[in-house]
């Protein structure tokens, strides 16, 4: 089984595979032609997303997100065009790494930065857990993290890619759905991806310059989505389940 | 093209800024509105209307020190409150509030301090059993010409409180409902409206002057009257496309049942009070004030907790609107009995019917208390 899910990837995840590589790639390029650091950003290739919360969940492992919260996920909607057929469609979630962050300026305490490499971080040895940051971003990407009652939020899972390691959602991503690399490189597979597909962002309209791209996203999820909600268990007090409505 | 949305798999988002927040913003609006209008009475000598002004310098002190207990009960690192003024981020209107929050809350007390010196200087001299405590309040002197400074300090220290307050909300682009210019100006209007209730909740316990009641049911209509011109306002900017913000406030809230019923209950808080108080000025106190503070309130726990149900990725409504839990209500109710707490103290310790202007400086002598009619 293990063999063959490694055969599947070797044969269709070679851009996850690929972008691996421009992540070590990248920062040794980087420091022998001191020219260029890397600028991280990720594609999600929404055709190839089937819903499985593989990457939900390695993130939550990865990162020891709390019960009542999620760094990233997906969300799931069914979507009837013109009375056609249903269609499922995926959208992963995360925090967009905006190169224009309404959540950086609003923090009294310079807690939130933006990294080197793109990422916007949170110094949890600094934040007041004061959550102006979680109202200013319009994805709702951050929490407060009940555990350490600091704000929490996706870090490009920083921590691995100083070692030259993937996202654990990307490395975990089944359907190489989550592509991640370097932007500022014109030959990362993620700067060809954008190169040779149309892509869109999550609420462009905020004009925050967001680092996650999307193929295939429909307008109609692109923002804040009108529709029906899931249905969305009460969230007590003392969590036992994660609050999707799974 | 027709597109029906349905979601299937979505995450729940809590409200990140609790009901604490909620009574932070309640308290101290009341207060530096409060505190504003004591101030033509203390400072600038208008003495006819030194009865109101002694009840609002009563509301700018108890709720002045319970609002920041609030807002620091708000933060889920409550002991690093000092790295506010260690980091002070510039782009942040909260990190230029915890700034001015203190400045605030230390001249508001120094003026309520220097306006009853003379008082505590004089109970002090007296033959009692707290004689000690008074001399100690009054720092062994009467004088209070200065005062008057501290009024104006105190008094620009409120209006800074009303600009952050304001902005600190509506800068926040990601929640329409917060994202208007008018909102600023209702947080305002709605804090001297909670004002004037809670006055006249004071006056009818403590005073029980027919005249000073229909004086403050008076003021209560014309801030009543400024609250529904701007809401009306407001809506109108919306509805008619005038102002995009304001649109896409009205847009991202206009569908829910639950906001139309909210709609019309802020209309009835704000008009039973405002015929009440305008046609029978007089034995009406008690419940225009109660209607009124619960206007002010309501209009604060609508924008925080309404705006933080509303998703901004996701469908439908969060549960955020109605307070969930003990933990929330624990904020409302403990707010509330410190408030109590500190007004019973206040009208116990403080000589509040005898607050006076300051004398001149040539004219420094301690006063004579007040006659009973002046009360
Ligand atoms: S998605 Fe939200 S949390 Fe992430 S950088 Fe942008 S504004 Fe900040
Ligand atoms: S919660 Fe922390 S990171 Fe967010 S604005 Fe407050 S201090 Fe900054």
């Amino acid at each position: 089984m293990d063999t063959t899910r490694r055969g599947f990837l070797g044969a269709i995840g070679q851009v996850t595979i690929g972008a691996a590589a421009s992540v070590a790639g990248a920062g040794q390029s980087a420091s022998a032609e001191g020219t260029n650091v890397p600028h991280w950003g990720m594609v999600v290739d929404l055709r190839k997303c089937i819903g499985c919360q593989a990457c939900t969940v390695a993130c939550i492992m990865e990162n020891a997100v709390p019960e009542d919260a999620f760094r990233t996920h997906v969300s799931v909607y069914e979507l009837v065009k013109d009375g056609q057929d249903p269609a499922m469609v995926m959208l992963p979630r995360l925090c967009n790494h905006c190169d224009d962050p309404p959540c950086l300026p609003v923090c009294p305490v310079e807690a939130t930065f933006k990294a080197e490499n793109g990422e916007v971080l949170v110094d949890a040895s600094k934040c007041v857990g004061c959550a102006y940051c979680v109202q200013a971003c319009p994805y709702d990407a951050r929490f407060i993290n009940h555990e350490t009652q600091v704000a929490d939020k996706c870090t490009f899972c920083f921590h691995r890619t100083q070692a030259g390691l993937l996202p654990a959602c990307v490395e975990t991503c089944v359907g190489g759905a989550r592509n991640f690399g370097d932007l500022n490189d014109p030959e990362s597979e993620v700067s060809k991806m954008l190169r040779h597909n149309e892509v869109s962002v999550l609420r462009p309209e905020m004009h925050t310059n967001p680092n996650v791209y999307y193929i295939g996203l429909d307008d109609v999820l692109d923002g804040r989505v009108a529709g029906e909600a899931a249905y969305h268990p009460e969230m007590a007090a003392s969590v036992q389940h994660h609050g999707e409505g799974l | 093209m027709e597109t029906q949305v349905h979601e299937l798999v979505g995450a729940v988002h809590d409200a990140a800024w609790q009901p604490w927040a909620v009574q932070y913003f309640f308290l101290i609006a009341m207060s530096v509105t409060a505190l504003l209008m004591a101030l033509p009475a203390f400072v600038f000598g208008k003495s006819t209307d030194l009865r109101a002004a002694r009840l609002a310098l009563m509301v700018a002190v108890t709720t002045g020190i319970t609002a920041p207990i609030a807002l620091l009960a708000d933060l889920h690192q409550p002991f690093r409150f000092w790295e506010f003024f260690v980091y002070t981020h510039k782009s942040s209107w909260m990190a230029w509030g915890a700034w001015i929050v203190p400045s605030y809350v230390a001249l508001m007390l120094l003026f309520a301090w220097a306006i009853h010196r003379p008082e505590f200087h004089r109970m002090g001299q007296d033959e009692w059993r707290f004689a000690w405590l008074f001399r100690l309040f009054s720092l062994g002197g009467a004088a209070n010409g200065f005062a008057r400074p501290l009024g104006v300090l105190a008094g620009i220290a409120a209006l800074g409180i009303l600009v952050y307050t304001g902005s600190e909300v509506m800068v926040v682009r990601a929640r329409p409902l917060w994202n208007t210019p008018f909102l600023p100006l209702q947080f305002a209007a709605t804090g001297v409206v909670g004002a004037l209730g809670v006055m006249l909740i004071l006056e009818r316990m403590l005073c029980r002057d027919g005249a000073l009641e229909a004086t403050l049911n008076r003021r209560l209509a014309l801030a009543l009257a400024l609250v529904a011109t701007l809401g009306g306002t407001w809506f109108a900017v919306a509805i008619s496309g005038l102002s995009p913000v304001h649109t896409e406030a009205l847009a991202s809230v206009a569908g829910f049942p639950v906001w139309q019923q909210i709609a019309l209950w802020g209309a009835a808080s704000v008009a039973i009070p405002f015929v009440l108080a305008l046609t029978l000025p007089r034995n009406t106190g008690v419940l225009t004030g109660l209607i009124a503070i619960h206007a002010a309130w309501m209009f604060r726990w609508t924008v925080f907790m309404g705006g933080q149900a509303v998703p901004k990725v996701g469908s439908g409504l969060y549960d955020a609107l109605m307070p969930t839990g003990l933990a929330g209500l624990m904020g409302v109710i403990g707010t509330f009995g410190l408030w109590v707490f500190l007004m019973i103290v206040y009208t116990t310790f403080v000589p509040w019917t005898d607050a006076t202007p300051p004398a001149h400086t040539s004219d420094q002598a301690p006063r004579k208390s007040a006659s009973p009619q002046e009360i």
